[in-house]
């Protein structure tokens, strides 16, 4: 289709706006600071632009558009209330410098938030201002960084992470200045409790890992790992990437975490936004408290004297942590992405249990229609679980290995035919430690029908002949992308001359 | 509790699994570290109660579109097009993930592509990335990056020089992201003028990079800064900060020999939001493009030969290269940056332009009105400025804004709370909506703060 620079309309037949308030605007401005040439964006109409938008829309693909089990991902649906919200200009015209009397419903939301989610991890204070999982990472091994400082220990320089680990787990501590201490996971995708022993010592700063694993499985030995981190003077990090599966069930605190971050962009359901934004709040045990970004929301009572506020009997207050690692973001974090996971924990209030059971309940459904209904050998025998387990939590993986080595056909294949039927493709290659590796998340906001299909859809695919997955996918708008085409081309922008 | 479509299905969907109850789906968490008791929270609610909770609490913030506002340091109050967000939030872009399957995500992919352009021409240079969290971690990591390209050949290796007057929320988010990985930060001292001292920039000159910012944090537009390149030599990056609207009149760094441009790009597409979700610029030469963070879109042909759209440069992701990824960041802030594209769309090159002399003209008319005033002088009476700038009260800014504030007025900010040498002064900042009327009020409430004397 056309591109945005293809519009080149008169100058100044576009979007109108008023004209500057005096008539010498530039009158304070030296001419030899002044742009020669503007750049070349297009000339287009409102009508014009509502129609390239709308197409390019169609041209992709989201939640609302169908079934996007995409692993790790937590791609439930983002309820529009939530949208709704966070147009009010009480959220989208409020600068984050303005008085604190200025923003008590602000502040509030972001106090109730932080209990609620030191509550759910069982930590004990929690920063909103990290405004990404990543960036939670990088905030909680600063603040882990700044803790061991403390108490004369900054020659811990190394942070062990699991080969299973997300990427940003190795890269976030990486930027901290942290040697990295990569451990091999068991056969069944568990941590490796020798392998752990062998790596700490008083070199240690910190364990990164997530629970239930990359692969769905819960690590049943993880209060273990985290006694054996502890005793050699490490902190234990927990990647919140799939709270999903356990909120209610048991908390990063039980199995003896001292910080966590969430993704309310998973968990509490900001949308993805073909990327982002998200919001990575970290918790932490009230001994790295007075490291936490600043400032944090606090409360006291309500003084006669002060202002009516939210009404609730409380003053509400920003506050710098005594010992504050200062920003990571430059402002108080994404408070849009804060209100729209605030009105999404409204939903469920003390509930949000049901949210994580049903997670796992849909989760452990698609597997078992998935790896018990297979009608003929073909099918059986195309793929093996990526790990063994009774019961799994919020995710599955299949090692398609098989597959490739009877036809030819890679886990990719699959994955992009599934796109032909409807859906969005299962993570691929990932964790790596799975060959062929298909990682299905379901979530909880998919009914059954959707699941049944689906596994009848996906092992449809399996019978088909290779060639047809080989070429998949033959009715998307555009068909396989060359993607070394692209890194050697680099056509980065549009191409005026 | 209305999310859930299988709801009251679970005994049916757990019996086809041979399982009886939910609690089998969680017997493989050990006991001594499950959870027995309910979480301590409130009860659900619906819809309708939680919309009324949230007009009752966002209801009670103040919001800068109801009273006459000069608040900015760095964030714009702004006129998003009625367009943006109700596009932006069509769910086919609200609700997609990154686009790593290209086939079913071409329109997110092209339009973050024309998004790259667009930066691109704003900033004149070759390459930009699909955004990054704000400006100050855009500038912490172009200053990460700018050291990596240019550490091994420097004459002060890991060496990066700062303006000290570079607002300390950014200096902060710097400091965290570079503390780390042994980098060293020089502050370069500004004059009495409140520009840069070029003399002392000059030692810079061998170093990795030089981080500024056009119009600083005072407003002040800083000729200076453009010859800067010539001072510190070409083996050392210039990186420059910039305020996004500025450039419909300043000219490009780009072609002032900036290596990397960074600023806020949220005047482009989005209210001010409480300061989040914003979007950070991130745009350099193509000598940064193998070692910058963020994501890359590249045009490329589909098995057919069509022209498609995918990610690119992958390989210095986290996703692969892991703990020797260029940047940590995964999620960024992609539907801001598209609603950015649509805001810079519907301006085009000659909107762009009457929207820097919109807040230009503001500035200037707030500037004049202000001065006007008894005991109110600027803090750096000879250096020009776009759309902010900096005055010195007989009282306490402090003292004054809450004054202001108690007629109805935001009056700025107070640049004490940033250095504490700046005790009397004030940082007005105006935008393209503000109105001759809400100068008046400025005026008179300002006028009246300081009738009131100092105590």
């Amino acid at each position: 289709m056309s591109t945005l620079f293809d519009f080149n309309g008169a100058p100044s037949s576009g979007w109108s706006q008023p004209a500057p308030i005096r008539e010498d605007p530039l009158s304070g401005i030296p001419s030899s600071t002044r742009r020669a040439t503007l750049p070349r964006w297009p000339r287009a109409s409102e009508p014009e632009l509502v129609r390239h938008y709308t197409l390019l829309s169609q041209r992709n693909f989201g939640i609302d558009t169908g079934f996007y089990p995409l692993g790790s991902c937590t791609m439930k649906h983002n309820p529009r209330l939530n949208e709704r919200i966070v147009q009010m200009p009480g959220i989208d015209r409020i600068h984050p410098l303005q008085p604190d009397h200025q923003v008590q419903g602000l502040l509030s939301i972001y106090y109730e938030m932080q209990e609620m989610l030191a509550i759910c991890a069982g930590m004990d204070a929690v920063t909103l201002q990290p405004v990404a999982g990543a960036q939670g990472e990088f905030t909680a091994i600063r603040c882990i960084q700044e803790f061991h400082k403390s108490n004369d220990q900054a020659n811990r320089n190394k942070v062990i992470v699991p080969d299973s680990a997300h990427g940003t787990n190795p890269a976030s501590a990486s930027m901290c200045g942290y040697d990295i201490i990569e451990i091999p996971s068991g056969q069944d995708g568990r941590i490796d409790l020798d392998a752990l022993k062998s790596a700490v010592g008083d070199d240690t700063a910190a364990m990164m890992i997530t629970n239930p694993s990359t692969l769905g499985v819960f690590e049943k030995d993880i209060a273990e790992a985290a006694r054996i981190v502890h005793e050699a003077g490490g902190q234990m990090y927990y990647d919140g990437a799939n709270f999903n599966a356990i909120l209610g069930k048991t908390d990063p605190g039980r199995m003896g975490f001292d910080a966590v971050h969430y993704n309310l962009h998973k968990t509490f359901s900001q949308p993805h936004g073909g990327g982002g934004p998200g919001s990575g709040p970290i918790g932490v045990k009230s001994h790295l408290s007075e490291f936490l970004p600043s400032p944090l929301a606090a409360r006291r009572e309500r003084n006669e004297n002060d202002p009516l506020g939210v009404d609730d009997g409380y003053w509400y207050f920003w506050e710098e942590p005594d010992s504050t690692i200062g920003k990571v973001q430059q402002w108080n974090g994404n408070a849009g992405a804060v209100v729209r996971a605030w009105a999404f924990y409204r939903r469920y209030g003390h509930e949000l249990e049901r949210m994580s059971e049903h997670a796992v309940l849909n989760a452990n459904y698609l597997r078992h229609k998935i790896t018990k209904h297979t009608e003929n050998g073909n099918q059986a025998a195309a793929f093996t679980e990526g790990a063994p387990a009774s019961v799994v939590k919020h995710e599955f993986t299949l090692n398609m290995t098989p597959l490739k080595e009877q036809s030819g056909v890679t886990a990719k294949d699959v994955a992009k035919r599934l796109l032909d039927y409807g859906y969005m493709a299962p993570t691929l290659y990932f964790p790596q430690i799975v060959p062929e590796c298909l990682m299905f998340e379901p979530t909880e906001t998919e009914s059954k029908e959707v699941l049944d299909k689906f596994a009848i859809d996906f092992l449809e695919i399996l019978s088909e002949d290779a060639d047809t997955l080989k070429t998949a996918p033959h009715t998307t708008f555009v068909k396989r992308v060359d993607e070394v085409l692209a890194a050697r081309q680099l056509i980065l922008t549009y191409p005026f001359e | 509790m209305d999310q859930l479509p299988n709801l009251g299905r679970e005994l049916e969907m757990l019996s086809e699994m041979g399982l009886k109850s939910m609690e089998e789906l969680f017997e493989d968490i050990p006991e001594d570290v499950r959870r027995t008791d309910p979480l301590p929270l409130r009860g659900p609610q619906s819809e309708e109660g939680i919309l009324a909770d949230a007009h009752r609490l966002l209801g009670a913030n103040i919001h800068l579109d109801s009273r006459p506002s000069f608040l900015s340091a760095g964030l714009a109050r702004n006129f998003v097009p009625s367009m943006v967000p109700m596009l932006a939030t069509r769910g086919e872009f609200l609700t997609s993930y990154t686009p790593y399957q290209p086939e079913v995500s071409q329109g997110m992919l092209q339009a973050m592509w024309e998004f790259q352009t667009m930066i691109s021409e704003l900033v004149a240079l070759p390459v930009a990335n699909v955004s990054m969290y704000d400006a100050s971690t855009a500038a912490a990591e172009a200053i990460t990056c700018a050291v990596r390209v240019r550490s091994k050949r420097a004459e002060q290796p890991n060496t990066v020089y700062v303006s000290e007057k570079v607002p300390p929320h950014r200096m902060s988010v710097i400091r965290n992201y570079t503390q780390g990985v042994g980098i060293k930060l020089v502050q370069i001292p500004h004059t009495s003028a409140g520009l840069l001292d070029l003399e002392a920039a000059s030692k810079a000159k061998g170093s990795c990079a030089v981080y500024v910012e056009q119009p600083n944090a005072f407003g002040i537009i800083d000729e200076g800064l453009m010859r800067l390149r010539g001072i510190i030599g070409d083996s050392t990056s210039l990186i420059v900060g910039v305020d996004a609207v500025s450039l419909g009149v300043l000219e490009a760094p780009g072609n002032w020999g900036a290596d990397i441009v960074v600023g806020e790009g949220q005047p482009f597409g989005i209210g001010p939001t409480g300061g989040g979700p914003i979007y950070g610029i991130f745009a350099c030469t193509k000598d940064y493009l193998r070692l910058m963070p963020g994501r890359i879109v590249g045009q490329s042909k589909d098995s057919d030969g069509r022209i498609a759209y995918t990610l690119t440069l992958s390989t210095r992701e986290q996703h692969i290269r892991r703990h020797r990824a260029t940047s940590n960041i995964c999620s960024n802030e992609t539907l801001i940056a598209l609603m950015g594209a649509m805001h810079m769309a519907l301006l085009g090159p000659e909107g762009l332009e009457q929207l820097a002399m919109r807040a230009a003209a503001a500035a200037q008319q707030t500037m004049e009105t202000v001065l006007g005033i008894d005991g109110v002088e600027l803090l750096f009476p000879a250096s020009p400025i776009f759309r902010e700038f900096a005055i010195q009260l007989p009282i306490s800014s402090e003292v004054a804004l809450e004054r202001m504030d108690r007629l109805g007025v935001t009056g700025g900010f107070d640049l004490s709370r940033w250095w504490g040498t700046t005790n009397n002064a004030l940082l007005i900042g105006c935008d393209e909506r503000t109105s001759m009327y809400d100068i008046r009020k400025l005026s008179e409430s300002l006028e009246k703060a300081i009738e009131e004397g100092s105590h």
